[in-house]
């Protein structure tokens, strides 16, 4: 059935995904609670936020734990910029994301040489670093008073402020983010990546400069944090150090994880799951993030692959079927 | 100089609790060969079993101590069941997630129980202040810096006993440098996983009484940034080395209030991870020398 | 293969189950008011608001002179980090409501209170806040607990057109953001000022004076407004910064032990303060402690070593000659199984503020008017003592001083004390 699925999809590619973005453009005249459009925003704002550690993560294999870090400085360089120069918030997106393409670069130069866990911690420690930095420069991040009143975009007169309005740019950041990622991954240097992912020693032995490609995914990575950094300050309107803590960042890599790790779909399937589940679970007042952590540790045990995990990649949890099987042959461990 | 002496004891101090921290997480990271989360929250039960016995039974410290391994101990072995046993061979991001996971289930689930409000631990041991004068300069020891020092001593030796002179001890060593080949030699790898990670978890429980005691009082949200640390210390000393974390541990303590002369105490976190990102640069594996670790 | 199918299935079905929510409530919204979402303007808002009170107003009508339900939006940190005041929130918003409802309501109206959980972050608080606007039958909104979470709603509640009534909300910027925003906690650049004359001047005739401070918003700006007056006093101000959810003070203390001061003020609210002066007397400091913000805080002291040693400012305590209080802070402290400090009060009179607003509304009670009779409300004489709104919609408060003898609050200085001002 899924094999009929994917059939169906690959045929009609072209005419399901306009179908979607047609479907996706109307829907704020469909939905006429802003509170709901608002909800959709964040989706979209998280999933593109999620794609972006999906870039790093699921693609090319390395482990990073610090994108709230690229997330804060495209967020204050955006919010900075636009309250203090008036730069337009159009090319602030570029210069946004080039700012923490800058800092990605930074991060990923100790990282060249480490692997695994290791390089985990350099990336935690740098998004800490990035944090702590942003609650005390006070001349340009206001240092623990934040920025409040963020100009926000214009538009052609449209009031930016409407979060109907507001969904489009989301929207529009969430396809390009989507189309362009989908033609670097057909590129060279995407499938450069996913051979760090399978096996660097191997791709390495077939000629691929591992550590500059390892350096250009996190520098890729990060540029889309950057500029989901920058939308995302005039949208919440006031930001400040404690928005991007590690925590920020953990409820990243859970949607990722989630969602399925090494697929385009995943992180958008995980972003939607995590924040209908923290709304959902509203009701429950003080035991909410109880049972939210409960459903998180039960689909892992469901689906430890993520809800749109890609099968042939060693990411998918493929080790655990080896292990079932070896169970099924020989004694237990 | 009497000024930075006196800071340099308080790091000791603090670096010998994050040793003591250090040493439980490298056992777990050792013997399980995953990462986890989950550390912070457990060092909070272990500093509220504590609290418990000091305000129910008595300011018994050694029964405290008891009561902060036993309950970490058991908490260790639930988040063993759920995060690591089923994923042990399934790529590491997903046991990470369930300790993630975990981590927001103790912490919420103890705002619950144990309120949300932070719990004095007072005069559980007496406030007395040793003036030492050594070269002209005053140095000022408090007895609680003392004991908790001579603790963590203490609890770093026994470990180190119990992993060289016991046979349990042999065997989760073995485990730690090599799962198949001790399989092989029949040892039961999860049973010994399974108490490899509830004995880290149980000396995770002794820190949390420390910082107890030291800090004077333990809160549901308590554990959250000393995860971070716990795991910082023992990459620094190469994540499955019991001594060289304790000297990650250590040094990290030292860092962070030598650098509160310079700057303010904000920065506290900055000097630990620059500490520890400059050390990866010029060691990639920590203060380890020998490569070759699972993780 | 079964399994991901199933995921899928289930994923899908809970967004399909949101989005069909949706659906569900434009319908009803469709049908009850549809001009209301078109411009989000304050007239439309408060016909809309109009409507709905007819509607409920048709509906009871056996209710005698009943005219209908306010209803109030809450905002509270019920989960995280400030989870305690959250919980202080819930019980002093729901205790004021049940004493006004009990003694048969206000003008006709009893009140009503939905509470979210915000955990005070701005991103959460602001969509809440949007929850609440668009929800024509809310009147007003209370909360949230930190001055950071309070801001950010600032455009929401000036496109809603809908007051937002802050019990603890302190930064002195915080009211003059929107004309819809009031707050009871007192403004700091009053309190941190009275601090560096009265207390430390004036009444400790202290010079050398040692401060530690949270790093946040509050605490920047209590420290801001204090340093100010403290320069024209001519005090000698060592300061040290703390990132909040610090709890290790051992190195600041002892960096500040080695300046030789005569008095360690803390600058937090809450646990950190109690904290920091355990630490010092563990480190054989022996020093005045002076605290502010955390005013006159049972928890604090019940939290201290050595009790007796500590001055704060404050604008009330829980006077133990005050039969009213008493009960009330008892009361609390059965609910809430913690003593009260002064943010739970602050709240309880928030809701009894609106009521009186409520009260010198003749005929409907729109969100406009409501809170144009906030704004103009004569003074009144809440559990923290008298509230009489400035222009920005903040207060200043008078402050007196207070210690702590036998572990029990006590006034050092009454009112009077620094009623000559600055």
């Amino acid at each position: 059935m899924m094999q009929q699925a994917k059939a169906f999809y690959e045929k009609y590619k072209v005419i399901i995904l306009i179908v979607l973005a047609a479907v996706l453009a109307i829907l704020p005249f469909v939905i006429k609670k802003t509170l709901y459009i608002r909800y959709l925003c964040n989706i979209m704002m998280y999933a593109t936020l999620a794609g972006s550690l999906n870039a790093i993560n699921g693609y090319s294999g390395q482990f990073c734990l610090g994108q709230a870090g690229f997330f804060a400085i495209g967020a204050y360089t955006g919010a900075a910029l636009a309250k203090n120069f008036g730069i337009s918030f159009w090319p602030l997106l570029i210069v946004g994301g080039l700012m923490a393409m800058v800092v990605g670069f930074i991060v990923s130069l100790p990282t060249l040489r480490l692997s695994g866990i290791y390089l985990s911690i350099v990336t935690l420690g740098a998004s800490e670093i990035i944090r702590i930095i942003a609650q005390t420069w006070e001349p340009v991040t206001g240092g623990s008073m934040g920025i409040k009143q963020i100009p926000y975009p214009e538009f052609f007169g449209v009031d930016m402020f409407k979060p109907q309005n507001y969904y489009y740019i989301f929207l529009a950041l969430l396809i390009l983010f989507l189309f362009v990622t989908n033609r670097v991954l057909k590129s060279r240097v995407g499938r450069a990546w996913m051979s760090i992912r399978e096996d660097e020693i191997a791709s390495k032995s077939l000629g691929v400069e591992t550590s500059r490609y390892k350096s250009t995914n996190f520098m890729y990575g990060a540029f889309w944090a950057g500029v989901i950094g920058v939308a995302y300050a005039p949208f919440v309107n006031y930001i400040e150090a404690s928005q991007f803590t590690t925590d920020t960042g953990f409820n990243v890599l859970a949607m990722v994880v989630l969602g399925g790790q090494g697929t385009l779909a995943g992180p958008i399937l995980g972003s939607v799951v995590v924040t209908v589940l923290t709304e959902a679970l509203r009701f429950l007042e003080s035991w909410r993030y109880v049972i939210y952590a409960l459903l998180i540790i039960f689909m892992m045990w469901v689906r430890p692959q993520g809800l749109m995990g890609a099968s042939n990649s060693m990411l998918a949890g493929g080790k655990i079927k080896v292990k079932e099987e070896k169970k099924k042959g020989g004694e237990a461990k | 100089m009497e000024y930075i002496l006196n800071q340099l004891i308080n790091g000791i101090c603090q670096g010998s609790i994050y040793a003591l921290m250090a040493i439980g997480y490298s056992v777990i990271v050792g013997v399980v060969g995953m990462v986890t989360f989950t550390y912070g929250e457990i060092m909070m039960i272990g500093a509220f079993s504590s609290y418990y016995i000091f305000t129910g039974l008595s300011n018994n410290l050694p029964l405290a101590i008891l009561g902060a391994f036993a309950g970490s101990f058991i908490i260790g072995s639930i988040v063993y069941k759920l995060c690591y046993e089923r994923f042990f061979n399934a790529p590491r991001h997903i046991s990470l997630l369930c300790t993630i996971g975990i981590s927001m289930l103790i912490k919420n689930l103890a705002q619950i129980v144990f309120g949300p409000d932070t719990k004095p631990v007072l005069n559980v041991i007496d406030n007395t202040t040793f003036t030492l004068n050594l070269f002209g300069a005053n140095l000022n020891i408090r007895l609680l810096q003392i004991v908790v020092i001579v603790l963590v001593i203490v609890f770093a030796v026994a470990l180190t006993l119990f992993f060289n002179k016991t046979k349990w001890g042999v065997m989760l060593r073995a485990v730690s440098q090599n799962k198949d080949a001790s399989y092989l030699m029949g040892i039961s790898v999860k049973r010994t996983a399974l108490l490899g990670n509830c004995i880290g978890c149980g000396f995770g429980g002794i820190a949390g009484i420390l910082l107890a005691l030291y800090y004077g009082s333990v809160s549901a949200t308590m554990g959250a940034s000393y995860s971070t640390k716990a795991f910082a210390a023992s990459v620094l000393g190469g994540l499955v080395d019991i001594r060289f974390s304790a000297l990650g541990g250590l040094c990290i303590g030292i860092i962070e209030n030598m650098g509160i002369i310079f700057t303010s105490a904000t920065f506290r976190d900055v000097f630990a991870f620059a500490f520890l990102i400059l050390i990866l640069i010029i060691r990639p594996q920590g203060f380890v020398s020998k490569k070759g670790a699972r993780v | 293969m079964k399994k991901r199918i199933l995921a899928l299935t289930l994923t899908f079905a809970l967004a399909a189950s949101v989005l069909a929510g949706c659906g569900g409530d434009d319908k009803k919204e469709e049908t009850k008011a549809p001009e209301t979402q078109a411009a989000g303007g304050d007239e439309t808002q408060a016909a809309g608001g109009d409507e709905t009170k007819a509607e409920t107003e048709a509906a009871a009508p056996e209710g005698g002179e009943s005219k209908g339900v306010i209803k109030l939006g809450g905002l509270a940190p019920l989960t995280g980090q400030y989870a305690e005041y959250g919980k202080g929130f819930d019980i002093g918003f729901h205790k004021a409501i049940d004493e006004i409802n009990a003694a048969g309501g206000v003008n006709g109206y009893t009140f009503e209170i939905d509470i979210k959980d915000t955990q005070s972050e701005p991103v959460t608080t602001s969509t809440m806040a949007t929850a609440f606007a668009e929800d024509d039958e809310i009147m007003a909104l209370l909360g949230d607990f930190s001055s950071g979470a309070c801001k950010a709603t600032a455009q929401i509640c000036d496109s809603y057109g809908i007051l937002q009534l802050s019990p603890t909300a302190s930064a002195s910027d915080y009211a003059a953001m929107s004309k819809y925003f009031f707050g009871i906690m007192g403004r700091q650049d009053v309190e941190a000022p009275f601090l560096a004359k009265y207390v430390l001047k004036e009444y400790l005739k202290a010079q050398k004076i040692a401060v530690i401070r949270v790093d946040s918003d509050w605490g920047k700006s209590c420290y801001d407004n204090f340093i100010a007056q403290a320069e024209k006093e001519q005090l000698d101000v060592t300061v040290e910064t703390y990132a909040t959810g610090e709890k290790d003070f051992s190195s600041l203390i002892t960096k500040m032990q080695a300046e030789n001061p005569d008095v360690l003020v803390v600058m937090d609210q809450g646990d950190p303060v109690a904290d920091i002066f355990n630490q010092a007397d563990a480190a054989g400091w022996k020093i005045q402690h002076v605290a502010l913000g955390p005013g006159t805080s049972e928890q604090v002291v019940g939290r201290l070593n050595d009790k007796d040693n500590l001055i704060v400012t404050s604008p009330f305590f829980f006077d133990p000659d005050d039969a009213e209080l008493t009960a009330w802070a008892e009361w609390f402290q059965g609910e809430a199984g913690f003593a009260p400090t002064i943010h739970p009060a602050c709240a309880y009179d928030c809701v009894y503020l609106l009521a009186e607003a409520v009260k010198s509304i003749d005929g409907e009670v729109t969100r406009e008017n409501l809170r144009d009779a906030l704004a103009n409300l004569p003074e009144y004489t809440g559990v923290t003592g008298s509230i009489k709104f400035e222009e920005d919609g903040d207060i200043k408060r008078n402050y007196m001083i207070c210690g702590i003898e036998g572990g029990e609050w006590k006034v050092l200085e009454g009112f009077e004390f620094g009623a000559a001002g600055f």
